[in-house]
């Protein structure tokens, strides 16, 4: 037993574990915010790498460029056969927003779920061990960003802010495993269905929306967009089309399939999205008695 | 100045990482196959093989903290596990004779192995869901290919640099 603890190699090793378990004990909680020094460590090597790839992006835009000239003929006929279409509908948007102004006016309600402001950003970094899904943006709390705002691109959702330091932030893809991670949704039906984005299979590359109820009535094609119910996200943001649905395994729900709009693999610019409408306050929500369980 | 030449390759090898992920045309190639690149730890392998163990276990501590804060925000999990690596690479080298073919199968399984157990730790804290099976079909075979393509080119110019290094400092 003695010659057990004068082995120093062993008590390093088990000393090593002890703060291993202590560190990944300390981070895993629900921190809210980030502490100084990683907030340091993170603006610093965000500065540097957007030295880097800044350039980088510029130099594979042009032969992105490059490769759309290839297919722009194809690209081209398809959309002028899209234009035609195109020119009714705003028409018809148009209308449709003046009308909704007006009986919003009569009703005298000014805010909405659906009121954003973006904030641009472009990225800087990704996240190289696949496990955690996640990007880093060249904006950060000097330019206004909170602590779980959500994140666009122009095809869609693809995850909110994580956490912030002073000039950069860390933004989770939709794509990541994190079970905490979930967002109220929309799917457009007929009558309007509403479920959990919970999950993202890998190998199919498509979101998972869960706790569909087992009579709702769901089609393949139909979209599906943010509820805004959330208290975080605003309404009508796209999220994707519904590809498959299933019951689930005691067959009490249904489990949607969803190939999101966004692509999770170029980005390159996003829009961080700013709610208009105030945020619930966690703690008004939590009764006193509840907190203590 | 020289001392710092690692501090500054590790560096780039950090960035090309991130932007090996982001610009990489991933749909073409690998219907839902994942490849990580691993440079920064095949870097610090290399140091440990050609430069000396003491430099490569320190090297790793100091990326390995910097990855997990920047990039996983689970500190803890790569600040432990690339010295380790490094530790075990430097044990195995004492067996083996060091030539370049035997040195870059050494950095390979050594990613492997880290590659298993950062998944065993995910697996553990429920970051993943994956079945081992499927971890193994989907991620570490593809990744050990693409870490092997980065090797195959880039050994030669690291070891150089490497000896250099150690030379001068000896």
């Amino acid at each position: 037993m003695p010659q057990f603890f004068l082995n120093k190699r062993l008590i390093f090793l088990l000393v090593s574990i002890i703060i291993l378990v202590a560190l990944i004990g300390f981070s895993l909680r629900d921190r809210e915010r980030l502490t100084w020094p990683e907030k340091f460590v993170k603006d610093t090597t965000g500065w540097v790498t957007s030295l880097v790839s800044s350039p980088t992006h510029y130099v594979a835009g042009f032969f992105e460029n490059l490769e759309d000239l290839q297919i722009t003929y194809n690209e081209n006929k398809e959309l002028k056969k899209r234009l035609d279409k195109l020119a009714s509908l705003e028409a018809q948007v148009h209308l449709l927003d003046e009308e909704n102004k007006e009986l919003r006016d009569i009703l005298d309600k000014k805010e909405s779920l659906r009121d954003f402001d973006p904030i641009q950003a472009s990225v800087v970094a990704r996240n190289p061990d696949r496990w955690h899904e996640m990007i880093i943006i060249n904006k950060g709390e000097i330019n206004g960003i909170k602590e779980n705002m959500p994140v666009i691109t122009s095809k869609g959702l693809v995850g909110k802010v994580k956490s912030i330091s002073q000039f950069t932030s860390t933004v989770q893809l939709l794509s990541t495993m994190d079970p905490k991670y979930r967002i109220s949704a929309i799917v457009q039906a007929d009558k309007e269905v509403y479920g959990l984005v919970e999950g993202y299979d890998e190998e199919s590359e498509l979101l998972l929306i869960k706790t569909i109820p087992y009579d709702a009535k769901i089609k393949k094609g139909q979209n599906v967009i943010t509820s805004g119910l959330g208290g975080i996200f605003p309404e009508g943001l796209v999220i994707g089309k519904v590809v498959e649905v299933v019951p689930d395994q005691y067959g009490l729900n249904q489990t949607a399939y969803v190939k999101p709009g966004a692509n999770f693999y170029d980005l390159e610019n996003v829009m961080v999205i700013n709610r208009k409408m105030v945020q619930p306050d966690l703690s008004e929500m939590v009764d006193d008695e509840e907190e203590e369980l | 100045m020289i001392r710092f030449l690692p501090f500054a390759i590790f560096i780039l090898l950090f960035i090309l990482e991130s932007l090996f992920v982001e610009l990489f045309p991933v749909r073409f190639l690998t219907d839902g196959h994942i490849l990580v690149p691993r440079f920064l730890l095949a870097g610090i392998l290399l140091l440990t093989i050609y430069g000396t163990k003491k430099q490569g276990i320190w090297y790793g501590l100091l990326f390995g903290l910097t990855f997990d804060i920047v990039y996983t925000e689970v500190i803890g999990i790569y600040l432990f596990m690339f010295p380790l690596t490094a530790y075990f690479v430097s044990k195995l080298m004492k067996i083996l004779q060091t030539n370049i073919i035997i040195s870059t199968l050494v950095v390979l399984l050594g990613i492997a192995v880290l590659e298993v157990l950062v998944y065993e730790m995910n697996y553990l804290i429920h970051i993943t869901g994956m079945p081992f099976l499927q971890f193994v079909n989907l991620r570490l075979l593809p990744t050990l290919i693409i870490n092997f393509i980065f090797l195959i080119i880039f050994v030669y110019p690291l070891k150089k640099q490497f000896e250099k290094i150690s030379e001068q400092i000896a």
